[in-house]
C-alpha cells in the first residue's frame, strides 16, 4: 500500500532541535524503502510515527489514502520488527506467532493453520514448540518476522532488525527479507544505519540526517549521484575521499580546482554548475574505487607513496600519501602495492564530485 | 575471581560470628518456648528437659492467639494486595513515561521510607479522630484503617522495586504487542506482567514481612478488634513479671512464616532487594 508522509514534524521535550523536521515522502505500494542515516538522524522516529508509537507534532500520515495519523497502533494495519526485541519470553514460538491473531479473535483452527503456514515461510516450522531459551538470536528474529507477517499487514516496518546479529547471519537474513518482500509484494519500510544493507535491500533509499531528508533515490542514484556532501560521505565504504578547494577560471574558458598541494582541471560537465562559482570554496570528492594507479605522469595526476594497506579479500584498500593528503584507493589484490612503494594516482574527471562549501550541495545539478 | 585462603578464612570467621550474634538469642528464646513454666527462668539455665507444647496451647487458645494471627494475616495480606494494586501500575508509569517532576516524585517516595513510624502514627491517629467525629467514618481499630496507614510504607517499596523490574524490560516488548493489535493496558496485562511475575512475588513477600512485623503503628491505631500478633507479644510482659515461655511461643508464631517465606524465596528476595536501588 502506498505510504504518504506530509509535513511531518516531531520534537522531543529534551531537545530544541526537531527530531524529524518537516519531512515529505512518498513510498509507493509494494516498494521496499530504506531509511538510511546515522544515529539520531530521525529515521527511527519517522518509522515509529508510522507505527503510531510516537505522535507527530504536526503533519499527516496516510496509508493507501487512509489517514492514520490519529489512529492507535493496533488500528493501523502495520506490523513492526524491532532491533532489541524479538520474542515474548513467557510464550513459546507457536504462541508468539499466534499472539497477534488472538487480538482479532480468530478461530482456533484458523490460527493453527495460519501459524504453521507463516512459520514455514520463514523456515521455523520445526521450532514451534521451542521456548525462548531454546532458540538462537537469528531464529528469534525469524519469529519476530513471522509474528509481523501473520496478520497480513498493509505495511511492514523494520527498525534495524538485523543489527544485533552476527555478520554472517545478517547477510543471510537480509536475503530472506528481500525474498519475503518479493513473495508478498507488500510495502516494506526498513530502517538501518548500515549503508551496505540499504544498498542491497532497497528499491528506494531515503538518506536522512539531522531530521531532514537529504536525498531520495534508487541505490545507484544515491551512490553515484549524491546530492550533497553528507550523502556522498555517508554512502559507500570505504568512504569518499574529500578535500576542500577553490575554483579558478582558466584562460581557455574552463575551470581549474586548486586543492591543498595540487590542482586539477575540471571536466565540462561541471561548467554549468560553476558559472558563478569562480573564486568560491568548494568540496571536492572522489570515491576510492574511482582512483586509478597509472605509470605515466599526465593531467589530473599526483604522485605519492603507499602508507597503509588493508586487505579486503579480492581487493585491497591502500592509503596513499600524495601532495601531503591521504587518499584511500581500492585496487585489485593482484595489483596491490607494498607499504612505502611509490605510485601515481589519476583522478578521472567523470568520477569527480563537487559540492558548494557553503551549503554542501552538489554542483552537478543532476536531478535536483 | 580467586580469593586467597587467608582472606576466605577471615571472611568466614566474621560471617560466623555475625550469624551467631543473630541466631543465639533467637535459639535461646526458641528453646524457652518449649520449656515447662517451672524452668522458664531457672538459674543456671536448664538445657536438658522434656519439651512441651503447653506454652503454645496457652497463647494460642487460652489467650486467643489464633484471633491475633488471623488479624495479622488479614492486615498483612490486605495491605500487600492494596499496595500491589496501586503500586504496580504506578511503577509501570514511572518506568515508561516521563512526566512533570517524575524524578522528584520518585525521590519523595523513597524519602517516605526514611520517616520514623511515630511521625506518621500520631497524625494518622488525629486524622482518624477527625474523620470519626466530623464525618462519622470510623477507621480507628478497623482493618481498613491499618491497611490504609501501612500504604505510607508499603507503596514506596512496591513502586521502587517494581519500577526496577519494568525498567529492565525493553519498551519494544509492549510496543510490539501494541502494533500487533493490543492496547497498552492489554500489552501490560498479557505480555509485561507475566514476565515480571517473579518480581511481583518478591515484592509481595518483602512487603508482607514489613506489614507482618509492624508493631508501632498497630499499637497506636489498632485496638481490641484488630490487635496483631506483635502487639500481643507485649501483653506477656506485665508489671510484676515476664512470662518468658509464653512470650517466646508468640515470638515463634510470629517468626515462623517469615523464616519459611525467606528460605523458600531467598533467591528472588536477594534479586528483589538489589533491584532499583543499585541504579
Amino acid at each position: 500500500m502506498k505510504v504518504l508522509l506530509q509535513n511531518l514534524v516531531k520534537r522531543f521535550a529534551d531537545s530544541d532541535r526537531a527530531a524529524v523536521n518537516n519531512i515529505n515522502l512518498v513510498i509507493e505500494a509494494g516498494e521496499l524503502a530504506v531509511l538510511l542515516g546515522p544515529s539520531g538522524c530521525g529515521k527511527t522516529t519517522t518509522l515509529r510515527m508510522i507505527a503510531g508509537l510516537e505522535q507527530p507534532d504536526s503533519g499527516r500520515i496516510t496509508i493507501a489514502e487512509r489517514d492514520i495519523t490519529d489512529l492507535a497502533p493496533k488500528d493501523r494495519r502495520v506490523a513492526m520488527v524491532f532491533q532489541n526485541f524479538s520474542m515474548y519470553p513467557t510464550m513459546n514460538v507457536y504462541d508468539n506467532i499466534a499472539f497477534p491473531l488472538h487480538a482479532v479473535k480468530m478461530k482456533r483452527g484458523e490460527i493453527d493453520r495460519t501459524v504453521r503456514e507463516v512459520a514455514a515461510l520463514v523456515n521455523i516450522d520445526h521450532l514451534l514448540e521451542r521456548s525462548v531459551r531454546q532458540v538462537s538470536g537469528g531464529e528469534a528474529q525469524r519469529v519476530a518476522l513471522a509474528r509481523a507477517m501473520v496478520r497480513r499487514p498493509e505495511v511492514f516496518l523494520m527498525d534495524e532488525p538485523l543489527s544485533n546479529l552476527d555478520a554472517k547471519l545478517r547477510v543471510q537474513l537480509r536475503a530472506e527479507i528481500k525474498r519475503l518482500h518479493q513473495d508478498t509484494g507488500t510495502t516494506f519500510i526498513f530502517v538501518t544505519h548500515d549503508q551496505e544493507e540499504a544498498m542491497t535491500l532497497g528499491d528506494k533509499i531515503i538518506v536522512m540526517n539531522n531530521g531532514d531528508i537529504q536525498q531520495v533515490g534508487r541505490p545507484h542514484e544515491v551512490f553515484f549521484g549524491p546530492r550533497n556532501a553528507f550523502v556522498a560521505n555517508f554512502v559507500g565504504t570505504p568512504s569518499m575521499n574529500m578535500l576542500p578547494g577553490v575554483v579558478r577560471n582558466e584562460n581557455g574558458g574552463g575551470y581549474r580546482l586548486q586543492l591543498p598541494g595540487f590542482d586539477l582541471s575540471l571536466p565540462a560537465r561541471f561548467h554549468d554548475g560553476l558559472a558563478a562559482m569562480a573564486g568560491n570554496r568548494v568540496i571536492w570528492g572522489i570515491r576510492p574505487e574511482a582512483i586509478r594507479l597509472v605509470a605515466e605522469p599526465g593531467e589530473n595526476c599526483v604522485s605519492g607513496e603507499v602508507e597503509l594497506v588493508e586487505a579486503l579479500g579480492s581487493r585491497d584498500l591502500i592509503f596513499v600519501r600524495a601532495a601531503e593528503q591521504l587518499f584511500g584507493v581500492i585496487v585489485d589484490a593482484q595489483e596491490s602495492l607494498a607499504v612505502g612503494a611509490p605510485c601515481r594516482l589519476h583522478f578521472a574527471g567523470g568520477q569527480m564530485h563537487l559540492f558548494d562549501a557553503e551549503n554542501e550541495r552538489s554542483l552537478l545539478s543532476l536531478t535536483k | 575471581m580467586r580469593v586467597p585462603t587467608s582472606e576466605r578464612v577471615f571472611a568466614y570467621v566474621i560471617l560466623i560470628v555475625m550469624a551467631m550474634l543473630v541466631i543465639a538469642p533467637v535459639l535461646a528464646g526458641s528453646i524457652t518456648a518449649f520449656k515447662p513454666q517451672i524452668i522458664w527462668v531457672s538459674s543456671p539455665p536448664t538445657w536438658v528437659f522434656e519439651p512441651t507444647l503447653e506454652n503454645f496451647e496457652f497463647v494460642f487458645f487460652t489467650r486467643k492467639g489464633w484471633v491475633y494471627l488471623r488479624n495479622s494475616l488479614i492486615i498483612s495480606i490486605g495491605s500487600v494486595a492494596v499496595a500491589l494494586l496501586l503500586g504496580v501500575p504506578a511503577a509501570y508509569a514511572f518506568a515508561r513515561f516521563r512526566f512533570r517532576s517524575s524524578k522528584a516524585l520518585m525521590q519523595w517516595l523513597i524519602s517516605l521510607r526514611m520517616i520514623p513510624p511515630i511521625v506518621v502514627g500520631l497524625p494518622f491517629y488525629a486524622m482518624f479522630l477527625y474523620l470519626e467525629r466530623g464525618l462519622g467514618i470510623g477507621l480507628r481499630d478497623t482493618f481498613p484503617g491499618l491497611i490504609i496507614t501501612y500504604q505510607t510504607f508499603l507503596l514506596p517499596l512496591v513502586i521502587w522495586m517494581m519500577r526496577g523490574y519494568f525498567a529492565e524490560l525493553p519498551a519494544a516488548m509492549e510496543e510490539s504487542a501494541m502494533v500487533e493489535g493490543y492496547t497498552r493496558l492489554g500489552a501490560l496485562w498479557r505480555v509485561v506482567l507475566p514476565v515480571v511475575f517473579p518480581g511481583i512475588v518478591a515484592t509481595a513477600i518483602l512487603n508482607f514481612i514489613f506489614a507482618w512485623n509492624e508493631f508501632f503503628l498497630a499499637l497506636i491505631l489498632a485496638g481490641n478488634r484488630t490487635s496483631t500478633l506483635p502487639m500481643t507479644a507485649g501483653t506477656y510482659i506485665v508489671r510484676t513479671r515476664v512470662e518468658w515461655g509464653n512470650l517466646f511461643a508468640v515470638n515463634m508464631i510470629i517468626m515462623a512464616p517469615v523464616i519459611v517465606l525467606t528460605i523458600i524465596l531467598r533467591r528472588q528476595l536477594v534479586k528483589g532487594l538489589t533491584f532499583g536501588i543499585l541504579e
